[in-house]
């Protein structure tokens, strides 16, 4: 390859210049970086140290993201990178990393969220697209209807409006380019403020 | 609470979850005892920092050397220079010399007003730079001879 990731060859704490003295050893081989895009699933399988694998993805269009405060997570559709802390560079050319933000499709959470609680997200969209055959309208027995009402559900405004337009904020935490997938959490509270606001300051 | 976001990214404590429907004490804080009978400061259990490499409130375990020093540099950002003195002995001359070495550790927000001067008490932990590779786990004020006196104003 090349690339090592030894300190042999950078200067000592003191300033010293180290001697060249051996070669590269294997042990300190590093690889190219897997730069995952968004695209047609394509992994590659590299064989590492002790005969294990990584999955090198890439190019990844789904991922599965959790949704904390109601504790579920569902395989969802990436849509674009939104944002990334150390490059810009990567959010042009919609590179998944972990620790981006994207943006994810909200259909299998705005479902699961209307079967649970019988209520609908995103107000004023889907109020316009009148309550037709939504999971929150389905008819349930009386017992279920009991326990659906029982249950408390409270959405933040700013994750409403999320799934308004039915797109979700959402963090990378796996390492696409170790494991080859793509998962991570829904932005909430002072987290999705936080990244709302330098979105909107770069724009 | 904006003064501790000042990076590009979200800064929090990995293992806490802000965003519970149920809130119990508002902003939950983690922290942790060292061990070796270390003192877990109040402005780490108090404070709203958040620094990954503190040792009390990070992600990083004291284990292996314990030394101290002097404060020899307080310069960089969250670390310092310690200096610890020693005298070499000359079996020809059957005398001692002077001798030093800088150890660059890393330094707790938890630590507040470290001067040049200060002792201090650091422990070994895993890299965590170039050169890093302790952390600050105790500070001791320099005793000033007559300190009844002014210093600074």
């Amino acid at each position: 390859m090349g690339i090592s990731r030894d300190s042999r060859h950078k200067r000592s704490h003191t300033g010293a210049k180290r001697a060249h003295y051996r070669k590269k050893r294997k042990f300190e081989l590093g690889r190219q970086a897997a730069n995952t895009r968004l695209g047609p699933k394509r992994i590659h399988e590299v064989r590492v140290r002790g005969g294990n694998k990584k999955f090198r993805a890439m190019r990844l269009e789904a991922g599965t993201y959790s949704w904390g405060s109601e504790a579920i997570s569902r395989s969802t559709r990436i849509v674009a990178v939104v944002y990334n802390a150390s490059n810009n560079e990567l959010v042009r050319t919609n590179t998944l990393v972990k620790g981006a933000i994207v943006q994810i499709d909200a259909t299998p959470f705005r479902q699961w969220y209307e079967n649970r609680y019988a209520k609908i997200l995103g107000k004023k969209r889907r109020a316009a697209a009148e309550e037709d055959k939504g999971e929150a309208t389905k008819p349930r027995s009386k017992h279920l209807l009991a326990k659906v009402a029982a249950r408390k559900s409270s959405v933040e405004p700013a994750l409403d409006t999320q799934f308004g337009s039915g797109r979700l904020y959402a963090i990378i935490t796996s390492r696409p380019g170790q494991s080859g997938r793509c998962d991570g959490y829904i932005l909430e509270g002072k987290e999705l403020d936080f990244y709302l606001r330098k979105i909107r300051s770069k724009k | 609470m904006s003064e501790q976001q000042n990076e590009r990214s979200f800064q929090k404590q990995a293992s806490v979850f802000l965003n519970a429907k149920v809130v119990n004490k508002k902003n939950a804080r983690w922290y942790k005892d060292i061990g070796l009978g270390f003192k877990t400061p109040v402005t780490a259990i108090n404070g709203t920092y958040v620094d990954k490499k503190c040792p009390f409130t990070g992600d990083v375990s004291i284990r292996g050397r314990i030394l101290s020093g002097t404060v020899h540099s307080t310069k960089m950002t969250n670390t310092i220079i310690v200096r610890r003195e020693y005298l070499h002995y000359i079996p020809k001359y059957q005398r001692y010399e002077k001798r030093h070495k800088n150890i660059a550790a890393h330094l707790s927000p938890a630590f507040i007003g470290v001067q040049k001067g200060d002792i201090v008490t650091v422990g070994q932990c895993r890299p965590l730079s170039k050169t890093i590779r302790f952390n600050v786990i105790k500070h001791q004020k320099q005793q000033q001879k007559g300190s009844k006196q002014f210093q600074k104003f």
